[in-house]
């Protein structure tokens, strides 16, 4: 009963999130593609619900909804891209989009509905999803990841930095202060 | 392809969901001109990655959480990656007035 129910909810979700990611590249209008944005990784977040990964659902509403697609509607904002219509595309673009996105799709789903993924290692999983995750992001030993998420705060620092230089005032004089 | 639906969802589902977003995320990489709906269809290709790992996390190692980590960290390129391709497309949009990719040919020739 409970799997019938989490079943019914991913094809749910699965319906949902695929016709607004859709929506998301052909709308015309570039702040309604953000909100659909919203919606699809929304979406994602339930699926990670699903899947039982409910820090990464925290993480993605936070990060993906609090954060980028703020930092993309004040794109679209800044671009003045809001009053303007995105025309059509023409007919050559949307086959070769069409095609090359068709192709990899059917590849891919083939080879993949095909192959049978071995368990690597079988076991329920971690009682306390959180926990687990924040032991295994400060381990320092051979199976930790101390070292990348080092150089992540270190990306991300680079950046904030990179994005305020660029984006600043470009009218400053050569050698003024 | 019936029984692919009758059959109680697996790991094969998740995946062509997961597959069906990046292609779309394909389909709106190569067809947007405006540069900000580019960067929307990247957040759709990088969603659809993160999505794989946990789905591989969930049906192959279920006991670790490795796959989860990668995916926290794809969000954090993710965050990095949109806001200095905001940064590149304010500055453009002041110096060219439009966001338009096709017209961003200055390197041609």
């Amino acid at each position: 009963m409970d799997n019938f129910v989490s079943d019914i909810l991913f094809y749910v979700f699965a319906a949902f999130s695929i016709s607004l990611a859709m929506l998301v590249v052909t709308t015309r209008r570039i702040l309604r593609a953000a909100v659909y944005l919203m919606c699809v990784l929304g979406a994602s977040a339930a699926f990670f619900i699903l899947l039982g990964a409910e820090f990464l659902a925290g993480v993605q509403i936070l990060v993906y909804i609090g954060g980028i697609v703020v930092l993309l509607v004040f794109a679209v904002m800044l671009t003045r891209s809001v009053d303007l219509l995105e025309e059509r595309p023409t007919l050559v673009r949307k086959a070769i989009g069409g095609l090359a996105a068709l192709s990899f799709f059917g590849t891919t789903a083939l080879i993949l509905t095909s192959t049978t993924f071995p368990v690597l290692r079988g076991g329920p999983l971690p009682p306390n999803n959180t926990a687990a995750l924040g032991k295994k992001l400060l381990d320092y030993g051979s199976e930790g990841f101390v070292l990348p998420f080092e150089i992540i705060s270190l990306l991300l620092l680079t950046a904030v930095i990179g994005g305020i230089v660029i984006a600043r005032k470009t009218s400053v004089e050569k050698g003024g202060n | 392809m019936s029984d692919f639906f009758l059959s109680p969802v697996g790991l094969q589902h998740w995946l062509v969901v997961s597959t069906a977003l990046f292609s779309i995320g394909i389909y709106g990489l190569l067809t947007r001109r405006n540069a900000v709906g580019i960067l929307m269809a990247v957040e759709l290709l990088l969603n659809s990655t993160s999505l794989n790992f946990v789905i591989f996390n969930k049906f192959a190692t279920p006991s670790a959480v490795d796959g989860q980590i990668m995916s926290i960290f794809i969000i954090a390129v993710a965050a990095a990656e949109v806001v200095v391709g905001m940064a590149i497309f304010v500055t453009l949009f002041k110096h060219r007035k439009t966001v338009d990719v096709t017209s961003m040919n200055l390197l041609k020739n």
